[in-house]
């Protein structure tokens, strides 16, 4: 198990650097000379000394070739220099980690409240299947899939937060409250309307994969057997099919995460949740290139990390797994 | 034992061919015509397009004629059937417009990249070996790029407007086609039909364009609607945060662009001008949903497997 989960480690690496020569061929693609827009940003500190500028290219070496460069950025990058926010003015990888936490409250909240909404909703779709549950569900599925994210943000808000009045319309939390539980309550409630619409959303796609996955289980031979031997219908369903079930479904969702952040960046956006989409947001309005592109870097790690965290849950969910014999 | 011959030959011979009458195509269509929820999808989808490319034959309002005297009017007042913006602008006028614009960003680059992902796809299938390996694992890096943040990225590379919305959504749409294409390439080219042109000295370029195309055809129409149901997700979204379409030209996205602020901005005393937001998005969503349903009724009707159930 640990050689199997090492092998997948490892064949990470070569995908993640490809994808950072893909990123770091995007950011060459910028248009401009770097020098000029650091003069232009901070005119007064800049030199025009013909000599000193030369020295800058080299230091930064800006006329090396493309691979050269590349290898010198992902280096640093490596080395958690990830340089500096021409809109903060300041190192990126602080500002980074600052975001960070904040974007992982809103989508592991939204992942669980989907996870818990979207279980029952197709377990029970798939055993009453073609029943009047099940249509309703499919139907509301496709809902769930063609709804604009940002549509349903802007009408969740209207209708809860200006209308009803039940929540805060933007932000983390309320300016001045204070006690532990009075503050946990306030950021309960600014939480509460991003992670739903944004968990709700998932809910659609997710009931579907479930629903199908279980499907194909409950035609397999060793289910009649567990219904014939006069195993109840929960256990036969909860511990002989589920389980089977589960090594699709777990690929799915875990292969889900870097959506979430698709949808998190617009969520954020609107409810002005100081997140890492938010922030890739304001740095592509900013034209702030070193920003966004690092946070892209750092969303593509989270996103190769939870690659390796579904084959973790597969060696956990199927002893079966092994190099040699393929998961499904 | 004899069992009794209690059925005529005819009654048998009716049992044992479970195969409709017809060629492909005759049974496609008459399966997407049962198939209720897809002819919802058409005909809502024929709808929503009329409305967009003859509708704005039919009024004498530009989508930037302001009306400064009646900004903010809530549907059916005025004489405004959609109500005003907030530069008295008709909102429905600004929907039909918007909805060519949308469903031309759309419908191009779900074109463009549903017919790369199908080259793509194609030459990995049947070419296999290192060109297949070299593709693939180029797939499964740029699949693993999170989508939307880099769509938004390259919008600041490339800069925004339709075109270059457009060759964004090229550019990283065509990945899961190209997947979906190669697998069905895989099992076809193993096919004894194949196996027997290239017996008869069939050159490559000819099995592949005349024997394996075609029954790519069916997954590859499917995804097109897939395609198509994202690239519209996704113009609207970049255009709703200022990236995709700019103004004044109007997309169903940038329409909701500002109405954010004059919801938060009218106190409770005013009418909160919901129609600005609801309407342009019902619009995104019935669109989406149509075209989806239209794409699910495809995969059953398209798929020779499921032809022969009645």
């Amino acid at each position: 198990m640990r050689r199997y989960l090492l092998i997948r480690f490892l064949e990470l690496i070569p995908i993640f650097f490809l994808i950072s020569l893909i990123i770091f061929f995007i950011l060459n693609a910028m248009p401009g000379d770097p020098l000029l827009t650091m003069r232009m940003e901070n005119p007064r500190a800049m030199t025009r000394d013909p000599a000193k500028i030369a020295e800058l290219r080299k230091y930064y070496h800006l006329d090396d070739p493309f691979i050269v460069r590349y290898g010198v950025w992902l280096w640093s990058f490596l080395k958690g220099d990830l340089g500096y926010s021409s809109m903060y003015k300041q190192p990126v990888l602080g500002i980074i980690l600052k975001r960070l936490p904040n974007t992982l409250l809103l989508t592991v909240t939204a992942w669980l409240i989907g996870l818990i909404v979207a279980f029952p909703i197709g377990i029970y779709s798939a055993v009453k299947k073609y029943s009047l549950f099940d249509y309703f569900f499919t139907v509301l599925a496709f809902i769930g899939i063609s709804l604009p994210t940002f549509w349903f943000a802007l009408m969740a808000i209207i209708v809860f937060s200006v209308w009803l009045g039940w929540f805060p319309v933007t932000g983390v939390q309320t300016y001045g409250v204070s006690g532990f539980w009075n503050v946990f309550f306030d950021r309960l409630r600014h939480l509460a309307l991003p992670a739903l619409v944004l968990g709700l959303v998932q809910v659609a796609y997710w009931v579907r994969y479930i629903r199908t996955a279980l499907l194909e289980v409950l035609d397999q031979d060793y289910i009649r057997t567990a219904y014939s031997k006069g195993a109840d219908e929960r256990r036969v369903i909860l511990k002989h099919a589920l389980r089977n079930a589960l090594i699709p479904i777990i690929t799915i969702i875990a292969l889900d995460i870097p959506y979430f952040f698709g949808g998190a960046l617009i969520i954020e956006t609107i409810f002005s949740w100081p997140g890492m989409g938010r922030l890739i947001y304001e740095a592509v309005l900013a034209s702030d290139y070193n920003l966004a592109i690092n946070c892209l870097m750092f969303l593509a790690v989270i996103t190769l990390l939870s690659n390796l965290l579904a084959d973790i849950l597969y060696v956990i969910v199927d002893p079966r797994i092994r190099l040699g014999a393929k998961a499904v | 034992m004899v069992l009794p011959l209690k059925k005529s030959v005819e009654e048998l011979e009716e049992e044992s061919s479970p195969l409709p009458i017809g060629t492909y195509w005759q049974l496609v269509r008459r399966k997407f015509l049962r198939h209720r929820l897809a002819l919802f999808g058409l005909i809502a989808l024929s709808c929503v397009v009329c409305l967009s490319v003859f509708g704005p034959m039919f009024t004498s309002r530009a989508y930037d004629e302001m009306d400064l005297l009646n900004r903010f009017k809530p549907p059916l007042s005025a004489g405004y059937l959609f109500g005003t913006d907030e530069l008295g602008r008709d909102v429905f006028v600004r929907i039909m417009y918007g909805g060519r614009i949308s469903l031309f960003v759309g419908l191009t680059s779900s074109l463009l990249s549903t017919s790369i992902g199908l080259l793509v796809g194609l030459l990995s299938g049947y070419l296999g070996g290192i060109v297949d390996r070299l593709l693939m694992r180029f797939v499964d890096v740029m699949l693993s790029i999170p989508l939307f943040p880099i769509l938004l990225i390259l919008t600041m590379v490339f800069g925004s407007g339709v075109k270059n919305t457009i060759l964004v959504l090229t550019v990283f749409g065509w990945m899961g086609v190209s997947r979906l294409v190669r697998g069905v390439v895989l099992s076809l080219r193993e096919n004894e039909y194949v196996m027997a042109a290239r017996v008869l000295g069939t050159s490559k370029l000819k099995i592949l364009f005349k024997h394996i195309l075609p029954n790519v055809m069916p997954i590859t129409i499917v995804s097109l609607t897939l395609n198509l149901s994202y690239a519209i997700l996704a113009e609207s979204s970049l255009s709703y945060l200022g990236l995709g379409i700019q103004p004044p030209t109007p997309s169903w996205g940038n329409m909701l662009q500002r109405a954010m602020n004059y919801i938060l901005a009218t106190g409770l005393e005013k009418v909160v001008p919901w129609w600005l937001v609801f309407f342009p998005g019902f619009m995104i969503f019935i669109t989406v949903l149509s075209v989806n349903f239209l794409g699910d009724g495809l995969r059953d009707a398209l798929d020779p497997r499921f032809v022969s159930e009645s």
